[in-house]
Formats: structure tokens, C-alpha cells, sequence
């Protein structure tokens, strides 16, 4: 599913990442960890094209993602639900309203949006909360919302960029099943995290950064 | 239905910018309009001025029929003339007088008739029309019982000269005042643009199409550059409606070289056409600045 091989990126001169190489099967769950300023984030980039690398081959459901031109990348990004640590919920839209935006992004079928959209907060257990709006929710519940959306345009992989770092472990080991919930029904996921803690708990392969260079890899599945 | 909505949003959330850009080009339209009704006035009264260029050829009071016979032979064997026309004392008088008709009666008081008889010459129309008149106004000069000579042609061409140059302003300020129409829009549309930036953000993120995120910008854009034209085509009707109403009396002759063909339905339509485009080029170059930085990463 995602497919890495030689990859070579720099921010300025400065090398973020230096001959990355790995591979991850389709339906894997992969902790991507490393200390503050390792390169994962700058990976998860990668992945969905935020930012360009410089050499090196990187391969994302089948596409190459170096070659994708720019009017073309929502090709790729259709495919991917992202989640970051700051939830970038749109906090003048409710959250039902937030979850039904991803839907409308894609040109989903009017109809079904509502539904949709309710579906993917049921699944989160936050529709009984469909009318607030996510600065009236707590940061464990916005995350939750962020996941609904993300998932609700039931992608082939889901990249999830520190999503616990701003919550308590509770909190965090909740969100954490939720993403096992969604391998479990078949989305690769790519979950990148600093928080041993979070590796401990969940029992899945682990590629570990260090200053940009793969350091260590755990069994990837 | 969503677009339109998001349009809507955007410029609620600017209203004080939307106003402004509008208004600016409301204005720019405006001062368009103003030069485009002079100089289509002023070009009509020329066409009109053209067809009228004629040589006048006053006569001697005593003049005789046989010296007639002799100018009017001299003016049908000259291939520049086009024709020739003799206007009496009596005619220029009758003329005279009906023209000034309420003093008619002091007019006839006079007794006496002070005009002089005359041919009026139609000169063929060519680019040398001028010197052909220079040289035949000189000409019939000198011919024996010819009085004077008279004709307003150069007069008319240095006015034909004055509208090619008020051609080359028009067409000047015409570029200026779409330039900064284009430039307001634009400036207006990325500020719309910036206040939505995560939202934007979130649709690339989600694999919006890059249609999907243009389009709603430019339909603002393009709302903004067509409200500006129907207001200033409004603005420009009602000081029509209001030049007729005010001079209706004197209409005939003040209202004679005043023309208003000019906000016809062509003009209107390629005013709102030039209004959709100024308005789509704003926004596309605020969009295209603003992705471009996506585009870089
Ligand atoms: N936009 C950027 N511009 C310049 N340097 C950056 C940028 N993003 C990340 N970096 C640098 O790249 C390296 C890796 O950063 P990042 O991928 O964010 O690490 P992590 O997510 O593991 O903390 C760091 O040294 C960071 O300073
Ligand atoms: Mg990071």
C-alpha cells in the first residue's frame, strides 16, 4: 500500500530525511515514532504530498507520488484520511456540519451526506452531540469528530500525525481503539507518535526515526 | 446551491471591502460611460459636419445669367465636384428668416435684403478632401463675379484630428480603469480568500478538485465586477432619464447632437461581458497566487 525506497528530503539544506526505505502492506497498522524533530511528521507529508522530496521513490495505493502534478493530487488525497494533534475542526460549523464537509469536498450525493455524516459520529459515539460546535466539545471529543470526518470518506489509509499529544492517556487509549476499530474493518493505518506509552498499548509494528535516518524497524506487517 | 451559499457567505464577512471594490468599479465604469456618451456625441456631430462639407461660393450681387452659365459649366467639368446647387438672394433670405422665425417681423421690416446669392458645392469625399478644397476655394477666388469663398473644412479637420487622439485617451483610460478594476477585485477576493485559508486547506487536504475550490471565489469576483457594471448602467440610464425629462422643451435643440444610442443592448452586453471577465481574472489572479504557495511545497 505504501511504498518508500531511497527517499531523500531537505529544508533548506538541512536533510529532514535521509534514504527512507520501508514498506507497508495494505490493512497493516504501523506506529511511526522518533523523538521531537526525527522527521515523522515531514514523512506523513510525504505520504499525502503535502511537501516534495527530493530523490528517491515513494509510492502511495499505486500511485507515484513524486510524478503527481498538482491539479491532480486530490487523485491521491482521496484515498487518505489525515489527523493531526490540533484536530483543524472548522469551528463556525457544527460538528455534524465539519463531519458532512468531507463529504461535500468529494461531491458526495446530497441525499446522503446527513446521513453519512451522523453515521460517522454514531461511530464515534458523538451523535448525540451533532449540533454543537467542536470549540464546546472537549479536546478528546474534537479529536473524535476529526476521525469521523477523516473516516467518513471511508479511505484506504489513514495517517494520523501525534493525535493523542494533546490529550490525557485516557483519552489518548481511546482514540488510539478507534483507529484500531477502523484497521480492524480494513484502512492501513500509519499512527505517528513520541509516546511510549501509546507504543506499549497497542501491540503493532513500529518504525522508529532518529535525526531523519530509519533507526529501527519492528516486524511490518 | 452550496457555491452560491459560500459566495454569499464570503462577501457578508467582507462587507465594508465588498462595498468599496464594488463602488470602485461602479466609479470606473462610471468614467467610462461619461467619455464613452462625449465621444460618441462628438463623433456623430462629425459625421454630421462630413456629410455637410461643402464649398460656398458667394456671388456679386450684379452678377449675370450668361457669367452663371460660364461658373456653372467650370463647376460640372471639375470631377471633384459632386454637384452643385445655386441658392438665390431670395432663398438665402426666405431661409434666414424662418430660421429666425418670432423676429420675423422686424426682419421684414428691414425692406431690404443683405444676403448674397450663392452655389453651394459638394465635394467628393477622399482623404485629400483638403487640399482639393484649398486648391479649388483658391481657384474659384479669383474667377470674376465670385465675391468669397467659404468652407469649414479645416476646422473639421483638426476636430477629426482631436477625436483620434480622444480615441487613443479613451482607449487609454479605458485599460487604466479595467487594470485597477481587475486589481481591486483581485485584492478583495484574496482577503476573502486568506479569511478562509483553513477551510481551505481542509477541502486540499481532503481531495477537493481544484475546480471545486476556484469556483466559489470566482463567482464572487465575478458578482462584484457585474454589480459594479449594472449600478454604473443604472447610474448612466437615470442621468439619460433625467437630461430628457429636464430639457424635454429644448430638446430639439439642445438634445440635437445629445445621443444615448450608445446604452444600447450591445453596450450593455459587453459591458457586463467585460464585467464577468474583469471580475474572473481578479479572482483567478488571487487564487492563483494564493495555491501557488500549496503548489510550492
Ligand atoms: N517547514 C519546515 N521548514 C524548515 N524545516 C522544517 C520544516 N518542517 C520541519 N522542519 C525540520 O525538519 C526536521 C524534522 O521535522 P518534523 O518532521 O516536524 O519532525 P517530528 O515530526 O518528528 O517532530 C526538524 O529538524 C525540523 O526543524
Ligand atoms: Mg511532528
Amino acid at each position: 500500500m505504501i511504498q518508500l525506497y531511497n527517499v531523500y528530503k531537505s529544508y533548506n539544506n538541512t536533510p529532514a530525511l535521509v534514504d527512507v526505505s520501508f514498506i507497508i502492506k495494505k490493512g497493516a497498522f504501523v506506529f511511526v515514532t522518533g523523538p521531537s524533530g526525527a522527521g515523522k511528521s515531514t514523512l506523513l507529508k510525504l505520504l499525502y504530498r503535502w511537501e516534495r522530496y527530493d530523490r528517491g521513490q515513494v509510492l502511495v495505493n499505486g500511485i507515484n507520488v513524486g510524478k503527481l502534478k498538482f491539479n491532480k493530487l486530490w487523485q491521491l488525497r482521496r484515498h487518505i484520511g489525515v489527523i493531526f494533534q490540533d484536530y483543524k475542526l472548522l469551528p463556525g460549523k457544527t460538528i455534524l456540519e465539519n463531519v458532512a464537509f468531507a463529504l461535500e469536498i468529494v461531491g458526495a450525493e446530497k441525499k446522503i451526506i446527513r446521513y453519512k455524516a451522523w453515521e460517522a459520529l454514531k461511530d464515534v459515539g458523538l451523535s448525540h452531540r451533532k449540533d454543537a460546535y467542536p470549540l464546546e466539545l472537549s479536546g478528546g471529543e474534537q479529536q473524535r469528530v476529526a476521525i469521523a470526518r477523516a473516516l467518513v470518506n471511508n479511505p484506504k489509509i489513514l495517517l494520523a500525525d501525534e493525535p493523542t499529544g494533546n490529550l490525557d492517556p485516557e483519552m489518548a487509549s481511546e482514540i488510539l481503539h478507534l483507529f484500531e476499530k477502523a484497521n480492524q474493518e480494513g484502512t492501513t493505518v500509519v499512527f505517528a507518535t513520541h509516546s511510549q506509552n501509546i507504543l506499549r498499548e497497542g501491540d503493532h509494528a513500529v518504525i522508529t526515526l532518529k535525526r531523519g535516518k530509519v533507526a529501527d524497524t519492528r516486524i511490518v506487517a | 446551491m452550496r457555491i452560491l451559499k459560500t459566495t454569499f457567505i464570503n462577501i457578508k464577512s467582507n462587507k465594508q471591502l465588498f462595498f468599496a471594490s464594488v463602488g470602485t468599479i461602479t466609479i470606473a465604469l462610471s468614467i467610462l460611460g461619461l467619455f464613452l456618451f462625449v465621444y460618441v456625441n462628438l463623433n456623430s456631430v462629425l459625421s454630421f459636419w462630413n456629410e455637410q462639407v461643402q464649398l460656398i461660393v458667394y456671388l456679386d450681387d450684379e452678377i449675370s445669367n450668361s457669367e452663371k452659365r460660364r461658373l456653372e459649366k467650370l463647376f460640372s467639368s471639375n470631377p471633384e465636384i459632386v454637384s452643385f446647387d445655386f441658392v438665390s438672394r431670395e432663398k438665402a433670405w426666405d431661409k434666414f428668416q424662418s430660421m429666425f422665425s418670432e423676429k420675423s417681423s422686424f426682419l421684414k421690416g428691414m425692406g431690404f435684403n443683405p444676403l448674397p446669392a450663392s452655389y453651394n458645392l459638394k465635394i467628393k469625399p477622399s482623404p485629400e478632401r483638403l487640399n482639393t478644397i484649398q486648391t479649388l476655394a483658391r481657384k474659384l477666388n479669383r474667377q470674376t463675379s465670385v465675391e468669397s469663398v467659404e468652407y469649414g473644412e479645416e476646422w473639421i479637420s483638426r476636430f477629426e484630428t482631436f477625436m483620434i487622439l480622444m480615441r487613443v485617451f479613451l482607449f487609454a483610460l479605458g485599460a487604466l480603469l479595467c487594470l485597477g478594476s481587475v486589481l481591486i477585485i483581485s485584492n478583495t477576493v484574496k482577503l476573502s480568500v486568506l479569511s478562509r485559508k483553513n477551510e481551505i486547506e481542509l477541502m486540499l487536504l481532503t481531495g477537493a478538485t481544484p475546480g471545486f475550490i476556484r469556483f466559489p471565489f470566482y463567482l464572487e469576483g465575478i458578482f462584484h465586477g457585474v454589480l459594479g457594471a449594472v449600478v454604473s448602467l443604472s447610474l448612466m440610464k437615470g442621468i439619460h432619464l433625467y437630461l430628457v425629462s429636464r430639457f424635454q422643451g429644448s430638446i430639439e435643440t439642445f438634445g440635437r447632437g445629445m445621443d444615448f444610442q450608445f446604452i444600447s443592448l450591445p453596450f450593455i452586453m459587453i459591458i457586463l461581458l467585460a464585467s464577468i471577465l474583469m471580475g474572473w481574472l481578479g479572482s483567478y489572479l488571487s487564487l492563483q497566487q494564493f495555491l501557488g504557495t500549496y503548489k510550492k511545497l
